[in-house]
């Protein structure tokens, strides 16, 4: 089970609002590689995954990444407080507040809602590691690319942290496949899935 | 920062040393260098956290009334004390 803390994994203090950031940074909440799809990944793939290890990885990771969810949804709400209709019409940030006002829907930065295809479980160590290893890097990418559209320092100081945490995740389940195939046929990683076959 | 700032940001730091040293060990558990940290780090963590919920209110539901549990701010708004 889960309990809340009440707190941040990082403190967010962005003193200046600015409704075009939080259209590009809403997609680390819920698009393609956002922390809602990171969370939901790892926990997912916990049942079907063999060995205590990777059991321990998932759910220290995906319980990051419920954090991380967090976090993103306080900079998305501390950007888009006190706005004006005029503000809201200039920053483009019209196409979201539209449909959400200013809550924190998960959605990608394109418009296109949450979607659980982004999100993989197949029940395979060898499938899942390897995806989560794309899934850290593809995440960092993104955190690098908020990084080139933002100027904010308040902003930028949380999305470094948050892009750390990829790389360092990204190690980990490195460390996490090599675990696996070590304890597989070491002629044949493919020979069985031992999520399975017995 | 006042007080209640400066205990939370050393709880999060406490909190988020021993979440990446738990990753670490995940993969290494053969590796009991890190034990005598983690321990201490524990005890330290548990500290603070009774001294922050004995001032400024519970951090967990269940760590006091409902009452106080709503009259805390939410770590998503503006800190004006940071």
């Amino acid at each position: 089970m889960f309990e809340y803390q009440k707190m941040l994994q990082y403190p967010i203090r962005i003193k200046t609002p600015n409704p075009l950031y939080a259209s590009i940074i809403i997609s680390q909440y819920g698009g393609p590689d956002g922390e809602l799809g990171a969370s939901l990944r790892y926990l997912t793939q916990r049942f079907s995954m063999p060995y205590p290890e990777l059991q321990g990885l998932l759910t220290d990771i995906g319980t990051e990444e419920l954090g991380h969810l967090e976090m993103i949804g306080a900079i998305v709400y501390q950007l888009t407080r006190n706005l004006t209709p005029e503000e809201i019409k200039r920053s483009g940030f019209d196409k979201y507040f539209v449909d959400h006002t200013a809550g924190v829907y998960p959605t990608a930065a394109s418009g296109f809602p949450f979607n659980a295809a982004s999100i993989a479980c197949k029940g395979d160590v060898i499938a899942d590691m390897n995806e989560n290893l794309a899934a850290e890097q593809k995440a960092r990418v993104t955190y690098d690319n908020i990084l080139r559209l933002v100027d904010d320092p308040d902003v930028c100081d949380v999305i470094k942290f948050l892009r750390e945490r990829e790389i360092v995740h990204y190690q980990r389940f490195g460390e996490g496949l090599r675990i696996a195939t070590d304890k597989m046929d070491e002629k044949n990683f493919y020979a069985i899935n031992p999520s399975f076959d017995k | 920062m006042n007080d209640r700032c400066m205990l939370m940001r050393k709880i999060a730091e406490n909190y988020f040393a021993l979440a990446d040293i738990h990753l670490y060990c995940d993969t290494h558990p053969a590796d009991a260098s890190l034990d005598g940290k983690i321990n201490e780090l524990l005890r330290e963590t548990k500290e603070l956290v009774s001294r922050y919920e004995a001032n400024f209110g519970p951090l967990t539901c269940h760590a006091g009334t409902a009452k106080q549990w709503l009259a805390s701010p939410w770590p998503w708004e503006i800190d004006k004390e940071a």
